[in-house]
């Protein structure tokens, strides 16, 4: 089935809860943040939709989104002394969305879904019940992002070290200085300036040891 | 989900009538972050229970870079770099993917001649990484020798890929509508070569590891994920195939110029045990480099003799139009997928990727318990997981 025919069964099926449809490259339905599990599960489970397999399901901070399209989105263009961001003119405020790609073996069809929560608390029913592989998923999302999944059965970080601090893909995120008391050079986009001394250069020791060339081969082989 | 102690589901039915009912205490044991068993920095937690594991437990994360936060610091072209260093055993299935992805938001048109260029770098590519993965899970089960030959006929595909870009691992060769440099005089020859001696070493292969028995032994019956627990757990590639789905990116989606070629798409059938055992996982494997040759000898003979390589009317900064958009495509570990959010600037908003053994790997908590602990290493080197991409 095409895009749009299962966007209006849904829209039949669940009425006020299918909010909008997004066209594009790739249409998208946006839904009800909190009626998604039952959404989830009628995609499923419907024989004549039967999305058994979640693709993909992607956290995305809409936070200083360019609606317009000119590419004038928040960026972070570095940090100043205190680890701060510092970003570009503001020109929207965004929440928390959570993106679901489905794919159907049994009829070889796609859907793309989507959910949009406010900053606070950011939370999303989690989908683990419904397509297991949404549970490292959503942790992943948790764990970059900080968008909560009620409901999930592990609700622990993924990647990052569990006694970090902050989520890095929020757009508001501040680089931490140190890490366990561990000084973090480099930090992302900021220009790291070296000098020639910075550079240290493995120097020869006289008998050309292990730090200088390699001894030439004296022929008797090895 | 904390698994109870009295569902363990030892599943290896012949097996359980050897194994007398006797409860002891559960070990915690660390498999990993360094093992040389976990292909990489991953590190498995295994509570057993006498030999039988009863629960494990992945954590990831080693290798974490977060490349989907520096995609946001760095343009769409400088981003190509980064993709090679997520799975850094098929870096051109990566590049191919992105490079798809950000084509697909955008008003590009692909010469001719890169997309046979892609297509058969990409094969070149698949056979390589497959020949480590056949190598190494040889390796994991305690056979030294086919390693040491699939190391020699992978050394063939990256000297083609020197030649090709200068890069023998990370080659950062395709570029957005295109791929960045010609390919040199005689590089439809060098594929063919190497298709030819590939195709000698193939049966050479079968007969030193596929049908050794103590082999089918380690690995016939065992690490059963079937095709439910696959789509369930979004395992792809060839596990999914192993599971006997046959279902490929490249033909049931086809992308690039897949729908010119004429190829099959092996599938497990539980020839030596249960089918999407261990065995069937690897079998896929093999005979997808078969198939890889058919591509590639159909690939040399279209390829264009000449034309551009990248397309002419694309500037050096990409700028892609406001959208979104999911894109797949097969790589030789599985689906690997890229969301690119962009607002119509030079940078992506957001870029999320999902890769195949993320998805992959997952599914070992499921298959793992109630597993013998040596059959749980056979069972992660069938999944074939890199540990780059994982953790990304």
């Amino acid at each position: 089935m095409e895009h749009a025919q299962i966007h209006a069964l849904l829209v039949e099926r669940f009425g006020d809860a299918v909010l909008d449809l997004v066209e594009g490259e790739q249409p998208r339905t946006v839904v009800a943040a909190d009626r998604i599990g039952e959404i989830a599960l009628a995609l499923r489970d419907d024989p004549d939709l039967a999305f058994e397999y979640l693709m993909c399901l992607s956290g995305i901070d809409w936070d200083g989104y360019d609606e317009s399209g000119k590419g004038k989105s928040v960026k972070i263009l570095g940090y100043d002394e205190n680890g701060v961001p510092e970003t570009s003119d503001r020109v929207a405020e965004g929440d928390f969305g959570v993106a679901y790609d489905l794919y159907s073996y049994r009829h070889r069809h796609t859907f793309a879904l989507a959910v949009r929560v406010p900053r606070d608390p950011g939370e999303v029913p989690s989908t683990a019940a419904v397509w297991p592989t949404a549970e490292w998923h959503e942790r992943e999302a948790w764990d970059l992002l900080g968008i909560r999944f009620a409901g999930h059965p592990d609700p622990r970080r993924i990647l990052l070290d569990e006694n970090w601090v902050g989520h890095p893909l929020r757009k508001d995120y501040v680089m931490p200085g140190a890490w366990e008391e561990v000084p973090l050079a480099g930090r992302p986009y900021a220009a790291d300036k070296f000098t020639e001394d910075d550079v240290v250069l493995p120097q020869p020791t006289e008998d050309g040891g292990p730090q200088g060339a390699p001894k030439k081969d004296d022929g008797d082989g090895s | 989900m904390a698994p109870e102690l009295n569902d363990i589901g030892f599943d290896r039915r012949r097996d359980a009538d050897e194994v007398p009912p006797i409860k002891s205490e559960l070990l915690e044991i660390n498999m990993g972050p360094q093992h040389p068993a976990t292909h990489g920095v991953l590190r498995l937690l295994v509570k057993t229970d006498g030999e039988i594991v009863h629960s494990v437990q992945a954590h990831i994360g080693y290798l974490h870079r977060c490349a989907e936060k520096i995609a946001e610091g760095c343009d769409y072209r400088q981003f190509m770099v980064y993709t090679d260093r997520f799975d850094y055993l098929a870096p051109m299935n990566m590049n191919f993917g992105y490079a798809l992805a950000v084509e697909r938001l955008m008003d590009v048109e692909v010469p001719e001649r890169a997309e046979y260029v892609r297509v058969i770098c990409a094969e070149l590519q698949r056979i390589a990484s497959h020949l480590i993965a056949i190598g190494t899970f040889g390796l994991d089960i305690g056979a030294w020798t086919p390693l040491l030959y699939c190391f020699r006929e992978r050394e063939e595909v990256l000297n083609i890929f020197e030649r090709l870009c200068g890069g023998r691992m990370l080659y950062n060769y395709f570029d957005i509508g295109g791929v960045r440099f010609e390919p040199y005089e005689g590089f439809g020859t060098d594929v063919l070569d190497f298709v030819n001696i590939v195709e000698q070493k193939v049966p050479e292969y079968n007969t030193l590891l596929s049908y050794n028995k103590i082999f089918i032994e380690r690995t016939a019956d065992v690490g059963v994920i079937d095709a439910a627990d696959c789509h369930a757990y979004g395992c792809t590639g060839p596990v999914l195939r192993g599971a006997g789905v046959e279902w490929d990116c490249r033909r049931d989606d086809p992308y690039s110029i897949y729908d010119r070629f004429d190829f099959d798409i092996p599938v497990g059938t539980g020839e030596q045990g249960t089918v999407g055992d261990c065995w069937d996982r690897y079998m896929v494997r093999m005979r997808e480099i078969e198939q890889s040759c058919r591509i590639l000898r159909q690939a040399v003979a279209g390829l264009p003799a000449e034309g551009p390589v990248r397309d002419p009317k694309l500037k050096r900064l990409v700028r892609v139009p406001s959208g979104s958009a999911y894109t797949r495509t097969e790589s030789s570990k599985g689906e690997i997928g890229f969301h690119i959010v962009a607002d119509g600037g030079s940078r992506p908003f957001r870029n999320k990727v999902r890769s195949p053994s993320f998805c992959n790997l997952q599914v070992i908590e499921k298959v793992g318990r109630g597993q013998m602990l040596s059959d749980l290493v056979a069972t992660v080197g069938s999944l074939d997981i890199v540990l780059g991409e994982i953790d990304r």
